[in-house]
């Protein structure tokens, strides 16, 4: 059978992936675009004056005649996957009235780490405020019909991502909230916030979040479970260069032991620290970040994620792992069944785990390799890097199957 | 091993061009210069890696038959025919070196992909399929053939700082070695 030119897909080879591993409908649009676009240019350059150019085309569009004055536009760091430019709009804000509003455009590059729905991100950030903190929404350009690619426009949040003291004599890589470490006076505050907004994330009834753009998997099926790893294995399909046989153990080990979903909760798929902004001053987190893997699912998907220990690291006694730097596992599942009312099961909490790490490895090994290949994002440099973490997810992945054997 | 030189050269190479050398001050021409001498040499290397072992091997090839062409030489001067003698010993060491060179690294790194993707293939027959015997033996290989490998990968990338604890992987010398007993 000849192989598929991952470059070049064709068509034919586009539809069999649909056939094959169905998902839901927004997710199978935008991985479909992605595959018909591949073969297009890479990622050039766009000059800050052109993109401002395009973000004021849109606020032409949204403002109407409004008077308004666009300003202080500058590029940010951050996100490894989107691009972000910060700028300032003076306008007459609904319900506010005349003021300056710092904002932020958050654009998709040619193709992503992740790629994703910028309206399921702008349909979850919206169904959440008021209710966690996160950043005030504007406008979204889900097709690109004014910037050169998908983008949001949301307010600035205050806070930052990772401490400004830094763990003495560490030498650990902490690029995009990897390993960090947080000094004992701001965790327990931190800690009970980051439990907090994960419980009241977790029981937010999906039924009036207006998202319209999420299918709703199944109760008591395993239909949830196998959407995830259709995902992952066709994008590992898609986008993978060199085979790696323990992927393939894992997808079986993954299908022969699917947990049966007992609730609905809106998930958020990527909570951990720094993806969350705080204020060091008073130990508060200021907004809730990166909603673009959000999902109608298993509450166990964010728990296994929000304990991997990628995204942690011990404590000052080198022995107590603590998750994202900041709490035991142990004290963050009792805080967070005490505050959500719901119950972890052990078994689907590690079955996430083991899954969580497979959707890791395919994302580092598999979309870095492809994208930073084809040139296609603004940071392939910092895209090629992260191809080095994928086997200590691989590894990860390989002793909890073993433990699962 | 995914990350290999190729991909991290034109990564660097295209950092360099769209982000960091623009953003150079216009005044600072040292820098400017060395930015643009730094892009050269990367992109030197992308040229010179496909081909570095072939070049070298190609090399060896001439100098074995130039000192062959020379083994005849006659003379009644010591030390030439003294230096000869030993461009001989050094030629038949040399000749036995290009003897066990004669693969490519291409045809390694293709061998290695060709093995991967055979294995993955039966590992995924094997996971549905409905011999459980059959399965419980492939995930065993699998399982014992990607701890081994792992570690190796793992330690590769000790320098980029991922590793939530260093010193639980042995260096990748030590690895090397134990397998293939190399020095």
């Amino acid at each position: 059978m000849q192989k598929p030119d991952k470059n070049s897909p064709s068509a034919e080879w586009i539809r069999s992936l649909r056939a094959r591993y169905p998902v839901e409908a927004e997710i199978d649009h935008v991985l479909t675009r992605k595959m018909e676009r591949r073969s297009g240019p890479g990622f050039s350059p766009i000059p800050l004056e052109e993109l401002t150019r395009r973000v004021e085309s849109l606020l032409h569009a949204k403002l109407g005649k409004q008077p308004y004055k666009f300003g202080d536009a500058r590029w940010m760091t951050g996100g490894s996957s989107k691009l972000q430019m910060a700028f300032t709009l003076e306008w007459d804000r609904p319900g506010v009235g005349r003021e300056k509003t710092k904002m932020v455009l958050r654009m998709e590059p040619a193709e992503s780490i992740i790629e994703t729905s910028r309206l399921r991100e702008f349909q979850l950030i919206k169904a959440f405020d008021g209710i966690v903190p996160v950043p005030p929404l504007f406008w979204c350009d889900a097709e690109a019909e004014f910037l050169p690619y998908p983008a949001l426009i949301y307010g600035f949040a205050e806070g930052i991502a990772k401490p400004t003291k830094t763990r003495p004599n560490s030498s650990r890589n902490t690029t995009s909230g990897v390993g960090v470490w947080f000094p004992p006076e701001l965790r327990t505050d931190l800690a009970r916030q980051f439990v907090d907004c994960l419980a009241k994330i977790h029981t937010r009834d999906h039924r009036d979040a207006g998202l319209t753009a999420f299918d709703v998997p199944q109760l008591g099926t395993t239909q949830c479970a196998e959407w995830g790893i259709n995902l992952w294995d066709r994008i590992w399909e898609e986008d993978a260069d060199e085979e790696i046989p323990l992927l393939r153990l894992a997808s079986g080990w993954l299908r022969r032991n699917m947990p049966t979903l007992d609730r609905h909760s809106i998930i958020h798929c990527d909570y951990r620290t720094g993806n969350f902004l705080f204020t060091e001053h008073d130990a508060r987190i200021t907004a809730l970040l990166d909603w673009e893997l959000g999902l109608i699912g298993d509450r166990h998907q964010d728990l296994a994620w929000s304990t991997s220990h990628m995204f942690g690291g011990l404590d000052d006694d080198y022995k107590t792992f603590l998750i994202g730097g900041m709490i035991p596992e142990s004290k963050f599942i009792e805080d967070y069944e005490r505050e959500s009312g719901l119950k972890v099961n052990p078994k689907t909490l590690h079955w996430y785990k083991v899954y969580n790490n497979y959707s890791l490895a395919v994302m580092t090994i598999g979309t870095c390799y492809r994208i930073a290949r084809n040139g296609k994002t603004h940071q392939d440099v910092l895209v090629t890097s992260l191809i080095g973490t994928g086997h200590i997810f691989l590894n990860q992945m390989m002793e909890q199957i073993e433990e699962g054997l | 091993m995914q990350l290999r030189s190729e991909i991290k050269l034109a990564s660097m190479i295209k950092a360099m061009k769209d982000v960091v050398i623009p953003s150079i001050d216009a005044k600072n021409d040292l820098a400017i210069q060395q930015a643009h001498l730094i892009v050269g040499l990367l992109n030197l290397m992308v040229h010179q890696l496909p081909v570095q072992f072939r070049f070298d091997r190609d090399e060896l090839k001439r100098l074995i038959d130039c000192a062959q062409g020379l083994s005849g030489l006659s003379t009644d001067d010591p030390s030439i025919g003294e230096a000869n003698k030993t461009l001989g010993t050094r030629c038949a060491a040399a000749a036995a070196v290009l003897e066990r060179c004669a693969g490519d690294p291409a045809e390694l790194t293709a061998a290695v992909r060709d093995l991967r993707e055979a294995t993955g293939e039966l590992m995924a027959a094997a996971a549905s399929g409905r011999d459980t015997a059959a399965l419980g033996v492939v995930e065993k290989a699998v399982l014992s053939l990607s701890r081994e490998q792992l570690l190796r990968d793992r330690s590769l990338m000790l320098p980029q700082g991922w590793e939530p604890d260093p010193t639980l992987i042995p260096e990748i010398q030590s690895l090397l070695q134990a397998v293939t007993g190399n020095p």
